[in-house]
């Protein structure tokens, strides 16, 4: 398979503290690739340097063999690199449907369209239609953010990131203080996406990760301590010891 | 869904908020027709003069509405874009051509090239830093404007600025001018209300509220800080052209902190983001003040304090009010 996103060597510090050491992933087009790894272990430092809202100190990133490294956050979302966050960060005064028509907009090129009405940009309107669809947001698509609960403003995030519809969807917790169930109907929903992008997963639900993802890379401490299939993970015992600890992984 | 748009459209909350739409509609173009008329109902020459003064606060008040209310950037400096293309038309009118479109048209463009170059580095900030570095912009050009003597006419100012001419005829004093600057007025009121309807207008919104959340769906947040500001000054600068023509004269007052002050309060007052409320403020702003002045002298200070009491009892502005009201009239949603 082809790769569709690579990262080679990036690194980060905040003055002392090394957030992000020397990490490599290599992200195949169509997969989910998982991101896991204890609290402070440099996942959201490491999202913010690769889409552009952080300068990381070393290391490159390239999207289908192009080199996006110093591309600014908003040219890397033309690229197709998009993100959502792991605090909600939604537009409160407007409806779940106009958040994802913003988006819808902007992908295709109508930011500077002084001109029409935005709410008269058709194309726009059905994507963000489709994406509300997609994630089961559609019934709730007139409530704002405010409005929604906790699950269904984290499944907004994910659909705001469709509309731009991206070549890699970069997830930061989607599933953050969810429900368990909650936290399944996004699961199926990462899964689903993943045959129109490719997906970088950060998440803390070891069930989930083994059960979804295509690759896993571990991270403590800003390094990668393990990289490979979820068979591999789940039983290699630095990951164990480092991370899964006492979590029961499975008979097989 | 597969469904057609088009049946979707029909549903009671379409067809409620289309009727408010409509209802909208007829009352800007009431609003207008009122505007126009008013130099036909026996106002007196007096009046005339005062409203045409508050129209063109309003034009003014409008400029900033788009940093304040729609971007979110607050602009502690803000008689800058104003305060520059009276100069700008002033010294133009004077020395090359008095024609309204022209004098307008280098004040604009005059203002859109200083817009350019202050928000290369203004564009960077939000927030307090950007009020400081908006006020410190505009006090450095009212200093100019007092010490280049020989451009600027130093305290004095411009005198002797003439009467602007409209496809070569002079546009008389009073009503003549006033029904100029109503239909400027009414002219940027449409095109702003397009503006701010527009996609562009939309992602402004999106930087208001979150600037990080706005580039991570693709908007180059600075460019469109740029933009829009550009875009205010040009307005501010509309509105400038009709105050220099207004007054025969420009003045480096007009650059003052005091007026970027009143300008911002007109704003807030009005109700930010109506892009109308504004114009309400600025028209009770300038009717009020005449009224005060004459027999009050600490007027700043009263208009100071009423601004705090509003800012705190009233944050919404007048505009913001009467939306509301509006709302309840025209109910988007059944029960
Ligand atoms: N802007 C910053 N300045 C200084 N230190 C930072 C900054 N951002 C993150 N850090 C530090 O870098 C380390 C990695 O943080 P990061 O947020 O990337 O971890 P994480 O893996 O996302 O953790 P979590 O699971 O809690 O979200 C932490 O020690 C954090 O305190
Ligand atoms: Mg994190």
């Amino acid at each position: 398979m082809a790769s569709a996103f690579l990262i080679e060597g990036l690194h980060k510090s905040f003055g002392a503290l090394h957030a992000v050491n020397d990490v490599s992933l290599d992200i195949e087009a169509g997969q989910v690739h998982s991101l896991i790894g204890p609290n402070g272990a440099g996942k959201t430092t490491l999202f913010n340097c690769i889409t552009g809202f952080l300068q990381p100190d070393a290391g490159k990133v390239f999207l289908k063999g192009r080199d996006v490294t110093d591309l600014p956050s908003h040219k890397l979302v033309k690229e197709g690199i998009v993100r959502t966050f792991q605090i909600t960060q939604v537009f409160g005064e407007l409806s779940a449907r106009e958040n994802v028509e913003l988006a819808a907009r902007s992908r295709e090129g109508l930011n500077f369209d002084f001109f029409r009405k935005a709410s008269a940009c058709r194309a726009a309107s059905e994507d963000a239609e489709e994406s509300l669809e997609v994630v089961g947001l559609i019934e709730k698509a007139h409530l704002r953010p405010e409005e929604l609960g906790h699950g269904d403003k984290r499944v907004l995030e994910v659909a705001i990131g469709l509309a731009l519809n991206p070549e890699v969807l970069l997830l930061d917790e989607p599933t953050a203080g969810m429900s368990r169930t909650e936290t399944e109907r996004i699961a199926r929903l990462v899964r689903q996406i993943a045959d129109r992008t490719s997906v970088l997963l950060v998440e803390h639900d070891t069930e989930v990760v083994l059960s979804i993802s295509d690759t896993i890379t571990v991270m403590t401490q800003g390094r990668v301590i393990a990289q490979g299939p979820p068979e591999q993970i789940s039983r290699d015992p630095q990951v164990q010891d480092a991370y899964l600890g006492a979590v029961e992984v499975g008979e097989d | 869904m597969a469904a057609s748009p088009d049946v979707e459209n029909l549903t009671p909350d379409a067809s409620r908020t289309r009727s408010r739409e409509v209802a909208t509609q007829v009352l800007l173009a009431c609003s207008a027709l009122l505007v126009l008329a008013v130099p036909f109902l026996g106002a007196s020459p007096f009046f005339i003069t005062l409203l045409t003064e508050a129209l063109i606060f309003g034009i003014w008040a409008m400029s900033l509405d788009l940093l304040v209310g729609y971007t979110g950037l607050v602009s502690f400096g803000h008689a800058a874009s104003f305060g520059f293309a009276t100069y700008a038309a002033g010294i133009f009118a004077m020395n090359v051509s008095a024609d309204f479109f022209l004098s307008t048209a280098v004040a604009i463009i005059a203002a859109a090239a200083v817009a350019f170059l202050t928000g290369l580095v203004v564009t960077r900030l939000s927030g307090i830093a950007f009020a400081i570095l908006t006020l410190c912009i505009c006090q450095v050009l009212f200093q100019i404007s007092v010490v280049w003597r020989s451009f600027t006419g130093g305290l004095d100012g411009l005198i002797g600025v003439p009467l602007p001419t409209l496809f070569g005829r002079e546009v008389e004093p009073g009503e003549e001018l006033y029904l100029l600057t109503a239909v400027s007025l009414i002219v940027c009121y449409l095109l702003l209300r397009r503006l701010v309807e527009s996609p562009f207008g939309k992602t402004l919104l999106a930087i208001r509220a979150n600037e990080d959340r706005a580039a991570a769906i693709g908007i180059d947040v600075r460019r469109h800080k740029l933009v829009i500001l550009i875009i205010s000054w040009m307005t501010g600068g509309v509105a400038g052209t009709l105050f220099v023509f207004l007054k025969a004269g420009a003045n480096p007052m007009s650059l003052y902190w005091i007026e970027s002050g009143n300008i911002l309060a007109i704003t807030i007052l009005g109700g930010i983001g109506t892009l109308f409320g504004p114009v309400i403020g600025a028209i009770g702003f300038i009717f009020i003040r005449d009224q005060v002045t004459t027999m009050y002298r600490a007027w700043q200070f009263s208009f100071g304090l009423a601004f705090v009491l509003a800012v705190l009892f009233m944050p919404s502005g007048i505009g913001g009010i009467a939306e509301r009201i509006w709302r309840r009239l025209w109910p988007a949603r059944s029960s």
